[in-house]
């Protein structure tokens, strides 16, 4: 995969120099860009970017001090009618008191070829909006005139933000992208670490140059005359100018069980990690984990709330008398956080509510409850600390930075190590959480700063344990009982699934999606006993379980339990498989075959092993007179597959499928 | 004295939370109406007010006891507002189960949003709704809001249930209206609903509704806009952004439309009318015009919603249309008439509902009606209808859009109502032709040839302006039925003259004949299986319906593997019902060749809830006999 991945970077390096001597410059739209009727390396481009270029500088405004000035100018090709759609632009921006950025559009032009001259028709103001999305945020829209198939638009638009802001660039998107070149201009008191993330890299040169700011300033000298002094200062500084050249890139296409494509998109993230000003203290904020975590700790609506306990201590006193263990505590605690908070459906690392006021309403984001939590859990005397999370949705936290995350859990340091815990769901225990947490990898902080990586992704295997017996009778019929135990991260899936259904509802959907089979006597067994496994059982018949043909009757042992198609159709893979936790399928099926019948072919028995431990499939059957026995088991031990197993992973569900609808065939005697 | 002053204090203060009584306890809710449901309308009333034909308030007050997550989206406590309809006032109380005050939601507290999203670029409505996160269920909501507007186009309905696990308590209705403005209504689906009116004079109009039970939702279902009980109402005179209306008759209707929205909206310039002559040429035949310049406009515009102009009602001008290249439906449609103007082609702005649930304009009814605009062109007793939003539609096709519905054409002397397109059960024909081969490992390569017209076009033609990676994905999902999937070479012929779309697909696959010891077992119907899951329903309710029917016909040649013989052939199969006819047949050409002939016909139709589990059985006949195996034997 190394090789790999360095081979493209020369192979780009090589393009990318021929490519520089091209001129990119709104306005010098050709006759063969117009002409073009599909991208040449992707024909299934609807269109592509042919250009877009970028810069950030970091400037001294006399009123403001310093800004960012974001300039950014696109060529765009449209190819197809689907393409359409890229004729419309928008880009957001913070508009609230705190900050308020302002947007612009410029030199937006839509280019045609009509008789073989180019038509250009200009952007109006009819074609501008302006939208409020919430109450910090507002987007500027443009759509462009004259767009068919075949156009190329070219528009440019530039950001003013009164703080030192680097936006996050993307050099890949759902369409190619020919060339894309992003600039930082940064004077020397600042320094911003840029982040790099994807599967593709562009490549990065770095010049220092000299700058210099004028001031103008008006001094007035008092007494009986007064005399205005004109005074002009130079000030010089320095001026760290970097620039990314990224040439070809190709489309970004979403595939299946990918947790979240944007982990795999090309792009720059700069923060800033310090700034030291002439005459001023060096000021830090964040340059590795240690630092980022620091400074999160440091805020108002993190550090401090943990510390606050006089709003709980009344009920925790109650609630923990008598309760020594550990694990009672932790128990206790996580359920009493749990029934008395709700979650607001935010998220976020920093308190909205504040944990007092969430206590008390009852209500609040993920930090209110998980903080809280966590200041309940060490009021309890347990060492425990907050972790912070980036959920699946907000990609993987690759690099030191604040933004990064977006969430937080609990862990309590316990002698068999870490116990992570979040109370924001219902049906979450120890060391199960809500599914959008399970994002490779989290970083505790503890009280006097000191930090570490925490391992989000399950280790255990969440088992699903079915039993099944059931009898044919000659025309085919199947009458049976199954019962079935959901573990771990099952139980938690299960448990939300059937949550809210009448009985009679999920009943139907059961009946429906087995083959329409009929189900009487259902009973659950520990349904609010959380740290139970759920289990399921339930009577059933089915008319059209196996078939009759010909007399002889054939049967797939696994009825509706059977995998049918196999999950993996894709003929390659780029990105890693996730599973989100590892798990364990069992199955222990007895067969009670018609009187009169014997068995005339029985599927041989079978067994599949990944490599590295990766997974295993076993497959046994046993005929005993008139008795069939099956034993099945299914088990994925990692959380996430990489790219490179997916030929075998795919071949293993292969066999998987064909052993599970292999049929039994019976015949008269 | 101090005490004593305490004590009083505390005393009347415990008598006046004593006088508090508990609002809407979830006890009082009669076991009847918590059935099924998943939350209950304790009281929704809604009192409308129209001073003038410029003037109407709205006072909603609606209770919703919430009694479990999924009812949350039944509290419905949202209000729209633009530049002509301001709210005055918006608020709400959550009260816990036993009905105690545990909140206040005061205007500011609702979130502001744009109220549109997805295709529309830009509009100028907002909408404010509540998102309120429940501490426990159950819980209620008790929401007031008050809207003025002075449009009067558009008196809301009296929808009160709006779907399913939703039950009713009391609903409430109270319209006041001056004399002389021609207030009209229209009832709906009131039978077998607890509803009494309660005033119908020549200045008001009120009804209640009281303990509705809950609906299970039940698949094939009509829409619950044709289930439950609404109120449809309209003023003969009305008024719209700045424009006084008329709607007595459909005529007087579309004569308002046409001279006070659309007039001078079709303005060209010289140089676009030149253009446009000298495009079409010397072509005399309307319809063959009409094509050439639908075409144009295909290439020429994309479509973009931009809803500002009479809330979103008078299409933008024609000549911007011409200039920018994009527009709404009714933009597009009013460029196109401009266009066919130039070349003395009549045609006629066309007002529906645009969905693929088919939906009338109520006839019966003359009202602001419809989403969606099309354009009518007069073809001798008939009309040729575009969809000018489309830039890949058939000239004249209506696909699954816009078919088969009653709409309003708007002509320059009045309006009228017009049925549009029926596309013919037997018209909806997809024909497959191909042949497959089974080699002595049970691995399946073949090549099938399907022919889509009528409404099945629609649903097909779409495969062609996929990307790579989504045309694998929708044949993978569509031949789910065949393990192991691979493409070969697709190509595709669209004959948008004749409207007919042909697939040719190649497809390979290992291990299709599953082998069980000697024997080899394999579906003979391996391109087109039905596999519309008609699922078991408990004790229906609705009636259902069938939208459209087809024609689906396909012959295979099969080849067999050698050294093989047939142990068991499915024999041949008929079965004809009133919900349609199906047949399959096997010909055994010779010992390794078979040819399979399959024919299904589905009637479209509307059925009670007694028929429902025949068609489940008609349909999973089918469905057996579409999974029927060979077996073959090894020699």
């Amino acid at each position: 995969m190394k090789i790999i991945k360095l081979f493209s970077l020369t192979v780009l390096l090589l393009i990318a120099s021929k490519a520089m001597s091209q001129e990119f410059k709104l306005g010098k739209v050709s006759i063969a860009e117009l002409e073009q009727k599909s991208h040449p390396k992707d024909s299934a481009a609807t269109a592509a970017i042919l250009y877009k270029k970028g810069t950030a500088r970091i400037e001294y405004d006399v009123n403001d001090g310093f800004v960012t000035v974001t300039d950014v100018e696109t060529r765009i090709k449209i190819y197809k009618k689907e393409g359409l759609d890229w004729a419309n632009q928008d880009v957001w921006f913070y508009n609230y008191s705190g900050l308020r950025e302002k947007v612009s559009f410029s030199d937006a032009v839509t280019y045609n070829i009509v008789g073989g001259k180019i038509e250009k028709t200009k952007l109006k103001s009819d074609g501008v909006f302006e939208e409020v999305l919430n109450k910090y945020k507002s987007l500027k829209k443009i759509t462009m005139p004259n767009v068919k198939e075949g156009s190329v638009i070219e528009f440019k638009y530039s950001i003013k933000c009164p703080q030192e802001i680097i936006r996050d660039w993307d050099f890949q998107t759902s369409i190619p992208v020919n060339y894309s070149e992003f600039s930082t201009f940064i004077p020397e008191y600042y320094t911003f670490s840029p982040r790099q993330k994807g599967y593709f890299f562009p490549k990065a040169t770095t010049a220092r140059v000299a700058k210099s700011i004028t001031f103008n300033s008006k001094e007035r000298s008092g007494g009986r005359v007064t005399s205005t002094n004109f005074s002009t200062d130079y000030l010089t500084y320095m001026e760290d100018q970097v620039t990314y050249k990224a040439v070809d890139f190709p489309a970004m296409k979403d595939e299946a069980y990918v947790n979240n494509i944007d982990n795999y998109t090309s792009s720059v993230a700069h923060e800033l990690s310090m700034t030291k000003f002439p005459n001023q203290v060096l000021k830090e904020y964040s340059a590795d984990w240690a630092s980022v975590v620091r400074t999160i700790y440091d805020y108002d609506d993190f550090g401090p709330e943990l510390n606050k306990t006089g709003y709980f201590e009344d009920d925790l006193k109650k609630i923990l008398s008598g309760i020594n263990t550990p694990e009672e505590k932790i128990l206790v605690i996580l359920n009493h956080v749990k029934s008395n908070v709700k979650w607001n459906k935010y998220y976020g690392y920093g308190c909205d509510n504040g944990v007092k006021k969430a206590y008390k309403e009852k209500t609040g984001n993920i930090a209110d409850i998980n903080l809280m939590l966590t200041a309940m859990l060490r009021y309890s005397g347990l060492t425990a600390n907050p972790v912070l999370v980036s959920t699946r949705s907000n990609g993987i936290a690759l690099f030191p930075n604040r933004t990064a995350f977006n969430y937080v859990i609990a862990a309590v340091e316990t002698p068999n190590g870490y116990v992570l815990l979040d109370a924001s769901e219902k049906f979450t225990v120890p060391n199960v959480l809500p599914l959008r947490v399970l994002n490779w990898s989290g970083r505790l902080i503890r009280k006097d700063g000191s930090s570490e990586e925490i391992n989000l992704m399950p280790e255990k295997t969440s088992v699903d344990n079915v039993f099944m017996n059931y009898s044919i009778d000659s025309a085919g019929k199947v009458t049976g009982k199954t019962r079935r135990q959901y573990m771990d991260y099952n139980a938690m899936i299960t448990r939300g699934n059937i949550e809210g259904l009448k009985e009679e509802e999920y009943l139907e959907k059961l009946e429906n999606k087995n083959k329409k089979i009929e189900i009487s006597d259902y009973s659950k067994t520990n349904e609010k006993d959380i740290l139970l496994p759920i289990i399921e059982t339930y009577s059933f018949t089915g008319n059209d379980l196996c078939e009759v043909i010909g007399g002889k009757i054939y049967l797939n042992p696994m009825l509706f339990f059977a995998t049918n198609n196999n999950p993996f159709k894709q003929e390659s893979r780029e990105y890693p498989v996730d599973f989100s936790f590892p798990f364990t399928d069992k199955y222990s099926i007895n067969i009670e075959i018609p009187e009169g019948f014997v068995v005339e072919t029985l599927p041989a028995p079978a067994a599949v092993t990944m490599e590295d431990n990766l997974g295993v499939f076993k497959f046994n059957i046993a005929a005993n007179d008139n008795k069939l026995q099956l034993s099945i088991l299914h088990q994925i031990n990692e959380a996430i597959v990489s790219a490179e197993k997916y030929e075998m992973l795919k071949e293993y569900y292969k066999t998987m499928v064909e052993k599970e609808t292999e049929k039994i065939v019976l015949k008269r005697i | 004295m101090k005490n004593l002053f305490f004590a009083l204090f505390l005393f009347l203060t415990t008598l006046n939370s004593f006088a508090q009584k508990s609002n809407y306890p979830i006890l009082s809710i009669p076991d009847s109406l918590k059935q099924n449901a998943n939350a209950v309308i304790r009281l929704d009333q809604m009192d409308i007010v129209i001073a003038s034909q410029r003037s109407m308030n709205i006072k909603t007050q609606r209770v919703v006891s919430v009694l479990n997550e999924k009812g949350l989206n039944d509290i419905d406590a949202y209000c729209h507002y633009d530049k002509t309809t301001s709210i005055k006032n918006i608020e709400a109380i959550v009260y816990d189960a036993l009905g105690n005050e545990i909140k206040k939601i005061k205007r500011k507290d609702f979130k502001d949003q744009s109220a549109v999203g997805g295709s529309t670029l830009f509009s100028d409505n907002r909408v404010l709704y509540l998102n309120y996160t429940p501490i426990s269920y159950p819980f209620t909501i008790a929401y007031t809001s008050e809207v003025e507007t002075s449009n009067t186009a558009f008196i809301p309905k009296w929808y009160f249930i709006g779907g399913y696990y939703l039950s009713v308590e009391k609903c409430v209705l109270n319209v006041t209206f001056p004399k002389g403005l021609g207030f009209k209504k229209k009832e709906f689906q009131f039978d077998n609903f607890n509803i009494t009116k309660t005033a119908d004079t020549d200045t008001n109009l009120s009804y209640t509704a009281t303990n509705i039970t809950a609906q299970k939702q039940e698949d094939l279902s009509p829409s619950p806009s044709d289930l439950f009980p609404k109120v449809m109402m309209g003023l003969e005179n009305f008024h719209l952004e700045g424009v006084d209306g008329n709607a007595t008759t459909w005529e007087a209707f579309g004569k308002w439309y046409e001279d006070k929205i659309l007039t001078g909206t079709t303005v060209l310039t010289e140089e676009t009318k030149a253009k446009i002559k000298a495009l079409v040429g010397d072509e005399k035949d309307p319809i063959k015009k009409a094509k050439i310049i639908y075409d144009y406009v295909q290439k020429k515009s994309r479509y973009v919603n931009i809803a500002i102009g009479i809330g979103g009602w008078k299409p933008m001008l024609a000549n911007d249309v011409d200039r920018l290249g994009y527009g709404d439906c009714k933009a597009l449609s009013n460029y196109t008439k401009a266009l066919l103007q130039v070349v003395d082609v009549p045609s006629y702005n066309t007002i529906l509902y645009g969905d693929r649930y088919k939906e009338n304009i109520q006839s019966d009814f003359v009202s602001m009606q419809g989403n969606h605009m099309i354009l009518a062109i007069p073809n001798k007793d008939n009309y040729i209808w575009l969809e000018c939003t489309s830039q890949d539609d058939p000239f004249g096709y209506q696909g699954t859009f816009t078919d088969d519905r009653d709409v309003l054409v708007v002509k320059p002397e009045g309006g009228q109502i017009v049925r549009t397109k029926i596309y013919d059960d037997k018209g909806n024909t997809q024909v497959g032709k191909g042949v497959y081969t089974i080699d002595p490992t049970g691995n399946f390569s073949g090549t099938l040839k399907i022919a889509s017209q009528g409404s099945v076009y629609a649903s097909k033609s779409r495969v062609e302006t996929m990307q790579p990676n989504e045309k694998e994905e929708y044949y993978k999902e569509y031949w789910d039925n065949i393990n192991n999937l691979k493409l070969g070479k697709i190509t595709f012929t669209n004959d948008k003259e004749n409207i007919r779309f042909t697939e040719d697909v190649q497809i390979s696959a290992v291990n299709y004949g599953a082998i069980t010891g000697n024997k080899m077992i394999f579906v003979v119907d391996a391109f087109n299986q039905y596999t519309g899951n008609v699922k078991r329903i408990r004790n229906r309710k609705n009636p259902f319906q069938i939208q459209r029917g087809f024609l689906d016909t396909d012959e295979i040649e099969i080849n067999l593997p050698e050294g093989f013989s047939i142990e068991f052939l499915p024999s041949n199969y008929e079965l004809k019902g009133k919900f349609g006819e199906y047949k399959t047949e096997i010909i055994k050409k010779d010992n390794n060749k078979l040819t399979y002939k399959r024919s299904m016909f589905l009637n479209k139709g509307k059925y009670s809830n007694k028929e429902y589990d025949e068609y489940r059985l008609f349909m999973e006949q089918v469905s057996r006999n579409d999974n029927a195996k060979i077996i073959l034997t090894k020699n």
